[in-house]
């Protein structure tokens, strides 16, 4: 049957911030299923709260809304739009339940929308532990013995049936949320606790643990037509009991047999056709116990999922495009496999490589956080690198991690210790692994201990033996045979460095010398039986190279590798930009990245696509073969940059600002010269190596002291010292860290407002790409701070300042490309904080904001083109241009990951720690800040009581903020200083206890859900402990938590907003065209 | 290294103990794509250090497959009766909802006859699975001397090579077709193509792999199978008054299936009992067993 013709208009929801759990997967696979239904003839409405996305940019749905993404907000864009359908299975758990409600709210029947993808039957069975269970068994299926409870006491009471350990899985959360596995009645009692909190429906599901088991997961997918087929076998290394998220895992499986694997393989189809999905993609989860086969299943997920991207980048085989055709209508067998073009999609890919997916953590963000992994998630992004053998892909994988080569424990780790590390899964476990293997533990230990199946610790022996014969030679008696087999297993040059006690160059000569040198082999679906016409590439050393590259004047961009907190989305949002905008100036556009959630690893982004590890020796064998005519290297965050030099002093030709320039930015001391030689102000600063030096530095400078280790992203290891104890620790504890690279230490600008700009350059000519400003405090990290474009609270002549400076220093620093800069204002002095000569984290949410696309015209500057001739919208003013703001503000919020890691410290600061952000837009900017606040989860009351506790310098203007609350009908309650500014205000509050002050205390109000709102300005050290108390209780139970003043200005302004203005939906479309339409002068230089 | 519960012996123990060489270590996507360019060849593999150009001389030597009769050789010498059947792993209590294996015990039995082209034993042991007394009988067995053992069906296996030169076989289905029910595998079907008046011809470099998409055109379909054969019924040269295409190849639109209109006769060109390999398409067997039961009393299986 050809596509439904019946349905017009279709409405897709995105998966809205990027969380643990739920990343950037989803704005690849909600992109692809944009241009997939586009495609087809639909209309199609896109809603994301995400800004950073890909999908939100305004050409791939016909009509684009960064709204929240509640219920409310959902039935105003379907009055709006009217759409026939709604795909409800691309944007991650979030759409799925966001439809799931809207079905069952009757909205959708209301407005005559018809779900399509999934039916609301099929996602309920799949999606509740019971009914699915029940289907499974009705099916003949095994799953683990288990049952739901709502209350710790039937819970205690079915521990004593069932016996330990046990796992608890909290019903409707997100990558796991709450889940854990209790060992003894102890652990059952606190985590059955938590998990019932977690729970939005409170209730935990209480299982047959299966730990240890091997874990395996099938992506499926299914036509209306009942055609069945899998896409991809999952296995994970790290058996049962480590999420999924959190495993390594290869594909194809390794370790079944073709029997077990087709017994999976009938249990997934009965599975996909009993629960009810009739059209589309699922994932099937597996556990099969090693003593006897007994294979159970686990569970399901009715769409696409983080398992699908992977295996759609590990197959070539794009999933949720397909899906979203599927939904329409259309059957497997009237899809054409993009890749061969000849054959149909309707077939199952064959591999004939393996692919490695390895989780990043960064549990150093956060201090006092359990590392052990668990049935919860905790990693934040991942990495995937393909091989010819197992060997092969795991030893790239582990590159292209950061840091890239693996580490040996020191020699005198005992056996005991190493026993520990190898039993409890943690981050680190495979370099324990290889620790063990290298030490000569016996493999059938490590397997008993790990539970890892015996055949990858095989190898793993197999890859230490070849180390071991490579450390008996030196690099020069080294044969070519050997040198080459280490190469076939993946050994990078670095590695062979280490062991021979040299230089990777001089490996990678010796290399030259001998010829050994990767060939690229295709991504093509079906183990070279059909032409591929999909250049999808990776490195291996064997014979023949299948490549052949063009003579096309070619760029190549490199990405930005796993999504880290301060490295995400954002990143991959301008790579992919490029790509777009060199293809349409008829560049052909080469991609190298190695992050499988990506757009950018997606094969249809770049006319090449390299899934490569980002490191010089993999990012110098593709230039060797494709010799671009430029590379650029500042769209992908910190991973290509720290590339720079290297790759330029290898010859490579790197487009855009020098990296010399971007250098130069990084480095204190000449940074601070060439501001001087310009006489724009910074803190006053310094660096120093010891403790010391430290101490006298931070005297001069004058506390409090904002301290870092150089060379950073996402403000990591950041701390402000309020003493000179703390400066003295921190230096002393960085040089520990690692080699002697200097601790910055700058002057803190207490109170101050903070700006950050994002600015386009090519040489000659300066535009001002946005100034945004922030709605938190200096100090706060700009990427946990929310800020508004246009800024609310600059005098002309401050703007005018930032607008000077930013034009002088990117002059100064030749900028030819992106730049942001960023500002504090402290009693009108404009001060320069960090200027950064590459694309930022903010261009994404700029573009969005202004309709004018930063991240292509960057690129089309790095390639030559003036920014005279791009014909941008732009106004000037005190000589510099701008691009020109709408009538609307834009705000942007922070998401943070804090109920992933319980007992952190939740108080922002320095260091980044947020995951994701949204946006929200509006003619008013009270109500642009409620909707980003509502949109990251925090939802303004509009009645109820509000906490207030203010610093002396607010508590001038704190009597305005209460009189507008009290007005609106809040009760108020505060700390006795802020109440007494409040009483002389005349402004009705009741006093309340601080936390050391006596009881029931504020955090002992916001436990028991008597405060909706909590305004607490920081009021220096002396009462840190009270606030993070505080901050900690207030995002435990969700509860709106404002930390300056003018934020708390921007939060009465959203309240007014909530309570008196219509909610009010606009797609970017319309709001672009309005403004476009006012200055008269088109979009951008597409 | 073993990794498996049902693990007996390494892999390397196994193929030394039955003489079976094997290759690894080479750039296998350079192989399939330089016969994927060229199609088909001969080959040859040494140990012993012949230089490369005497190899590939020597190789030039071997004869042709097209042309050869190879079933007679593979064939077993004399006829047996078979009685294994699936191997079932720990727990599966969910095949007899998935049609695995069949009706209850009490079933009627089916004598089946199946002649050996180079048999594979998976197919032996699904017909066992769908309640079949099959008798294994070799190539060259005569239509007089099956039909003298009163079978209920005939099946007609897989095997090597070129299905013109096996001229007794195709002489033998003639005789059998109508008079008992007859299913047919890969060089089964081929024959059967012949038989009905068909032609075949051979691919460029045939047809391997567990993921082949074939539609069922009486359902529409599509089945993920597994193949393995180098030659093909030509769909055109049938007579399409006596012969309906049932199935198709997804890839190359090449045939894959076909059941007589006037006689209980339906082969097809994969192996639906392929092991390794998919099961999306063990319905066959079943398809069979109703056959020869409708056969044995028309109009009475159904219902």
């Amino acid at each position: 049957m050809p596509k439904r013709k019946d349905i017009k208009k279709i409405l897709i929801i995105g998966s809205g911030p990027i969380i643990i759990g739920q990343a950037c997967e989803f704005d690849y696979s909600g992109a692809q299923a944009c241009k997939a239904l586009r495609a087809e003839g639909y209309e199609v409405v896109l809603v994301n709260s995400n800004p950073a996305t890909i999908m939100t940019d305004p050409e791939l749905a016909h009509r684009t809304y960064v709204e929240p993404l509640t219920k409310e907000y959902l039935e105003e864009i379907l009055i709006k739009e009217k759409p026939d359908a709604l795909l409800p299975t691309v944007g991650g758990q979030t759409a799925l339940n966001l439809a799931v409600e809207l079905a069952e709210g009757g909205i959708l029947e209301k407005h005559n929308v018809e779900m399509i993808g999934a039916s609301l039957r099929a996602i309920k069975v799949a999606e509740d532990r019971l009914w699915f269970k029940d289907a499974c068994r009705k099916i003949g299926l095994e799953v683990p013995a288990s049952a739901l409870v709502n209350n710790a006491q039937d819970a205690m009471r079915l521990c004593d049936q069932l016996g330990f350990p046990l796992v608890i899985r909290p019903s409707f959360t997100l990558g796991g949320t709450g889940g854990a596995i209790a060992y003894n009645k102890e652990e059952f009692s606190e985590a059955i606790s938590h998990a019932l909190d977690m729970s939005p429906v409170h209730e935990a599901l209480v299982e047959e643990s299966v730990l240890g088991w091997k874990e395996f997961e099938l992506e499926v997918m299914r036509d209306f037509r009942d055609n069945f087929v899998v896409i991809c076998t999952i296995e994970n290394l790290d058996p049962m009991g480590v999420h999924t998220g959190d495993s390594i895992t290869v594909a194809p499986a390794q370790t079944l047999t073709d029997k077990e694997y087709q017994r999976m393989r009938d249990a997934a189809a009965a599975i996909i056709r009993e629960v009810g999905v009739e059209t589309g993609g699922s994932n099937v989860q597996f556990a099969v116990n090693p003593e006897n086969g007994r294979m159970v299943v686990i569970e399901m997920n009715p769409r696409v999922s983080r398992s699908s991207a992977l295996a759609s980048k590990a197959t070539g085989f794009p999933i949720a495009k397909i899906a979203a055709r599927l939904a329409v209508g259309m059957a497997l067998d009237e899809i054409p496999n993009d890749i061969t073009q000849k054959t149909p999609a309707c077939f199952e890919p064959t591999i004939d490589y393996v692919v490695v997916k390895i989780p990043k953590w960064q549990f150093e963000k956060f201090p006092g956080s359990d590392s052990a992994l668990g049935t919860q998630m905790k990693s934040v992004g991942e990495v995937m690198s393909i091989g010819r053998t197992f060997k092969e892909a795991l030893q790239k994988g582990v590159r292209s991690l950061e840091p890239s080569t693996p580490w040996r424990a020191p020699a005198e780790t005992p056996d005991s210790l190493l026993r520990e590390k190898l039993a409890t899964p943690r981050p680190d476990r495979i370099h324990w692994i290889l620790t063990a293997v290298d030490r000569g533990l016996p493999a059938a230990e490590i397997c008993e201990l790990t539970k890892i199946d015996p055949w990858f610790i095989h190898q793993i022996e197999e890859l230490t033996a070849i180390h071991r014969r490579a450390a008996s030679v030196t690099v020069e008696t080294a044969s070519k045979d050997l040198l080459r087999e280490a190469k076939r297993v993946g050994a990078s040059d670095e590695q062979l460095a280490q062991i021979w006690k040299t230089t990777p160059a001089v490996v990678r000569l010796q290399r030259a010398r001998y010829g050994v040198s990767p060939v690229f082999k295709r991504v093509d679906t079906c183990a070279a039986e059909f032409e591929s016409f999909t250049p999808y590439m990776y490195s291996t050393y064997e014979d023949e190279d299948e490549s052949s590259p063009t003579q096309k004047p070619k760029i190549m961009i490199l990405g930005s590798g796993p999504n880290r907190i301060g490295q995400g989305i954002e990143f991959d949002y301008c790579c992919c930009h490029a790509s777009y905008a060199l293809r349409a100036d008829g560049f052909e556009s080469i991609m190298v990245n190695c992050n499988p959630e990506t757009v950018s690893t997606d094969y249809d982004t770049s006319d090449r696509l390299y899934f490569e590890p980002l490191t010089l020796e993999d990012v110098l064998a593709i230039v060797e073969r494709e010799k671009p005519a430029g590379v650029i290297v500042q769209f992908g965050g910190q991973t290509p940059l720290n590339l720079a030099l290297e790759l330029k002093r290898n010859g490579v030709p790197i487009v855009g600002t020098a990296p010399e320039s971007i250098d130069l930015a990084e480095d204190r001391r000449r940074f601070g010269r060439l501001l001087e030689e310009l006489r724009i102000p910074q803190p006053r600063n310094g660096t120093a190596l010891v403790p010391e030096e430290a101490a006298r530095v931070a005297g001069e400078i004058g506390l409090p002291v904002l301290v870092r280790p150089s060379y950073v992203l996402g403000g990591r290891a950041m701390v402000i010292a309020y003493d000179v104890n703390t400066v003295q620790e921190y230096v002393a504890q960085a040089a520990l860290m690692g080699p002697a690279r200097p601790v910055l230490i700058d002057q803190f600008l207490e109170e101050a407002t903070e700006v950050d700009v994002d600015a386009l350059a090519d040489g000659t000519d300066v535009v001002i790409g946005g100034i945004m400003e922030h709605i938190e405090e200096a100090g706060v990290h700009s990427g946990d701070s929310s800020c508004v474009l246009p800024p609310v609270s600059l005098s002309p002549k401050i703007l005018d300042t930032i607008r000077d400076y930013t034009k002088r220093l990117a002059l100064a620093l030749k900028v030819v490309g992106l730049m942001n800069v960023q500002y504090a204002i402290q009693r009108d002095t404009v001060y320069v904080l960090e200027v950064n000569p590459r694309a930022s984290r903010t261009v994404p949410y700029v573009s969005k904001a202004t309709g004018v696309p930063l991240a292509k015209i960057g690129a089309r500057l790095m390639v030559g083109r003036r920014l005279a001739d791009m014909k941008l919208p732009l106004v000037h003013s005190n000589g510099v241009a701008e691009v020109a703001t709408h009538e609307f503000y834009s705000v942007k919020s922070p998401v943070f990951p804090f109920n992933k890691f319980r007992g952190v410290d939740t108080i922002l600061g320095p260091e980044m720690r947020s995951t994701g952000e949204v946006m929200g837009i509006s003619t008013s900017y009270g109500q642009a800040f409620a909707k980003a606040q509502l949109a990251a989860g925090q939802k303004l009351p509009s009645s109820g009581t509000v906490f207030i506790s203010v610093n002396d310098r607010d508590k001038r203007q704190v009597g305005a903020i209460g009189k507008e609350l009290v007005s609106m009908g809040f009760k108020i309650v505060a700390t006795r200083g802020t109440a007494a500014a409040l009483h002389a205000a005349h402004v009705a509050c009741e006093e309340v206890y601080k936390v050391n002050e006596g009881r029931p205390n504020i955090v002992d109000l916001i436990k028991t859900g008597k405060v909706n709102l909590v305004i607490n300005t920081p009021l220096g050290r002396e009462s840190f402990y009270d606030e993070k108390s505080i901050r900690r209780a207030a995002i435990r139970y969700n509860i709106p938590c404002i930390t300056t003043l003018s934020a708390a200005h921007a939060a009465v302004r959203g309240i007014h907003a909530l309570i008196e203005l219509q909610r009010e939906v606009a797609c970017l479309q319309d709001l672009h065209r309005n403004r476009v339409a006012a200055s008269g002068s088109p979009g951008n230089g597409d | 290294m073993a990794s498996n519960w049902r693990s007996a012996e390494t892999a390397q123990l196994y193929l030394n103990r039955h003489k079976i060489p094997v290759i690894w270590d080479i750039d296998t996507r350079a192989l399939v794509l330089h016969i994927r360019k060229v199609g088909a060849l001969r080959g040859m593999v040494s140990t012993d250090g012949t230089p490369a150009d005497q190899l590939v001389y020597e190789a030039k030597q071997l004869p042709l497959m097209a042309g050869q009769e190879l079933a007679g050789r593979v064939s077993c010498r004399n006829a047996y009766e078979w009685q294994k059947g699936s191997i079932e792993l720990a727990t599966s209590p969910w095949a007899e909802q998935m049609g695995e294996s069949g009706a209850s015990p009490e079933a009627t039995k089916c004598k089946v006859v199946a002649y050996d082209y180079g048999i594979k034993q998976n197919i032996l042991r699904l017909l066992v699975d769908h309640h079949c007394e099959v008798t294994v009988v070799p190539a060259n067995t005569s239509a007089e001397d099956v039909l003298a053992l009163r079978p209920n069906g005939v099946f007609l296996s897989n095997g090597p090579g070129d299905p013109e030169p096996v001229t007794y076989a195709v002489e033998n289905i003639r005789k059998l077709a109508g008079r008992v029910p007859v299913f047919g595998i890969c060089l089964g079907h081929q024959l059967c193509g012949l038989a009905l008046g068909g032609k075949t011809f051979k691919l460029k470099f045939g047809h391997h792999g567990s993921n082949h998409p074939v539609k069922n055109l009486l359902t529409n379909q599509v089945e993920i199978t597994a193949q393995n054969h180098g030659f093909c019924v030509d769909p055109d040269s049938l007579p399409s008054s006596e012969v309906e295409i049932t199935h198709l190849n997804l890839n190359d639109n090449t045939n894959e299936g076909m059941r007589s209109k006037t006689v209980p006769l339906f082969s097809v060109q994969y192996h639906p009992e392929a092991s390794p390999g998919p099961h999306d398409s063990h319905y066959l067997f079943t398809q069979f067993t109703d056959m020869m039961k409708e056969f044995a009393s028309p109009g009475s299986s159904r219902g």
